[in-house]
């Protein structure tokens, strides 16, 4: 079986994977707070939305009116896909409400009725990228690692057979080199993408590395990573600290 | 005598940069402001070219006042290392400021980024001014990797680089290394004219 190729649009981490991911992959986004993995989802999303193809992002740590503001600062952002409905913004907490899942803890019954609503979307929209921030938050709710597995696993087979790329965030404590909180989510992901920082003369800066990611011979090199109005570029991070 | 001395740092650098790709200009600290203003007039001659000028010596703001209103070359790009880090927070849409002279990647983003969007008829430089203050703000052995990146960046995009030292007293064991991977070196002198 052959895979097509996913362009998330930024230039220097495609070419670390001889052109994107692989379409229908499932990929954790990690990092620490303000590590840059919202910006990094939008710009994937944005990008493809440009190619034509559909994305969604379900939203749990932000709400909607902010996370659109903090977006019209990047020029990469195009309004005007929110407006034609290429690319959807879902607050999962409005959908939550709506099933009923008000619940601090999760039942069986419950996160497949939150599995079912996610796939529905996605199979209604046509989306070919996706994208939940966060992982982390979502699976919260979920009672045990079993759960975890199965939610995230039945996704990704799901979005996989649709063609659908997804980004998953992932929120883990600042300077740990750890890829999840609850420890699993790595193993089912097909890759891994860790946005860390290192000190230099005091000073923070932004990093990227491709930890893993099946089915393609990419660099695993340390990348500096920047976020200016352009949005996220990379450039090889000097080795000397 | 000061524009004499002026003009024919302008000349030696031109006739340089023109048959050299990286060229190093070694000089005394009381030269600098003279090396400054040739390198504003080389800019001015090559008007037509596109100018990268990387300033971690002197705000971008100093410059403007030493030489006026700079949208009279808006062949040239300035990136400012310094004023951020200086807690200066002025604006000019001719300038790009770095929050410090440690985030070297970001300089190298910046230079990416001004040439993408360079007509492919223009010529490319770069000043890097200078290696000397770089060495005040990081581990010298990390300028000499930036250095050696940029450089090898420069020669396979076609960039011309012109990088400054300031000499002052002895030259430190780790610009002495750097200044000889340079194409040509221009020591200038008190004698120089």
């Amino acid at each position: 079986m052959t895979f097509g190729v996913c362009e998330t649009g930024i230039e220097e981490l495609d070419a670390q994977m001889g052109g994107g991911f692989p379409v229908g992959s499932t990929i954790l986004i990690v990092g620490s707070s303000g590590s840059g993995k919202t910006t990094l989802c939008m710009q994937f999303l944005v990008n493809g939305a440009k190619k034509g193809e559909k994305g969604v992002f379900f939203t749990i740590t932000e709400p909607l009116f902010k996370l659109t503001s903090n977006l019209e600062k990047f020029e990469f952002f195009d309004r005007s896909l929110v407006d034609d409905g290429t690319i959807t913004i879902i607050d999962l907490r409005i959908i939550f409400e709506r099933l009923g899942l008000d619940a601090e803890k999760y039942t069986v019954e419950d996160t497949n009725a939150l599995l079912g609503v996610i796939k529905d979307i996605a199979k209604e929209l046509n989306v070919k990228r996706l994208v939940i921030d966060s992982i982390t938050a979502l699976c919260y709710r979920l009672q045990s690692k079993e759960m975890i597995r199965d939610f995230i696993f039945k996704l990704g087979t799901f979005l996989a057979a649709k063609e659908c790329t997804t980004f998953l965030t992932s929120e883990i404590p600042p300077k740990t080199f750890i890829f999840s909180q609850y420890g699993i989510e790595e193993f089912i992901a097909d890759g891994i993408i860790f946005l860390g920082e290192v000190e230099r003369g005091g000073d923070l800066i932004r990093t990227l590395q491709i930890v893993k990611m099946r089915g393609v011979d990419h660099s695993r090199i340390k990348y500096a990573m920047s976020i200016t109005s352009r949005g996220i570029e990379l450039a090889p991070l000097l080795k000397t600290r | 005598m000061v524009s004499t001395l002026v003009e024919g740092l302008k000349e030696r650098v031109l006739t340089s940069i023109s048959m050299y790709q990286s060229v190093c200009v070694v000089l005394p600290g009381t030269n600098y402001q003279d090396l400054i203003q040739a390198l504003f007039n080389c800019m001015r001659e090559k008007h037509t070219d596109q100018w990268v000028y990387i300033t971690v010596t002197r705000p971008f703001d100093n410059f403007v006042k030493m030489f006026g209103d700079l949208s009279r070359y808006p062949n040239v790009v300035f990136i400012d290392c310094i004023s951020r880090s200086s807690g200066i927070m002025k604006r000019d849409d001719q300038c790009i400021y770095i929050e410090s002279p440690t985030m070297l990647e970001r300089i190298t983003m910046e230079i990416k980024h001004i040439f993408r969007n360079a007509s492919e008829d223009m010529e490319k430089f770069i000043v890097l001014d200078s290696l000397t203050s770089l060495m005040i703000y990081n581990d010298p052995t990390l300028v000499i990797e930036f250095f050696y990146q940029l450089l090898n960046r420069a020669r396979s995009e076609d960039i011309h680089m012109l990088s400054l030292v300031v000499e002052e007293g002895e030259l430190d064991r780790h610009i002495n290394k750097l200044i000889y991977l340079n194409d040509k070196i221009i020591k200038v002198r008190d004698t120089f004219i």
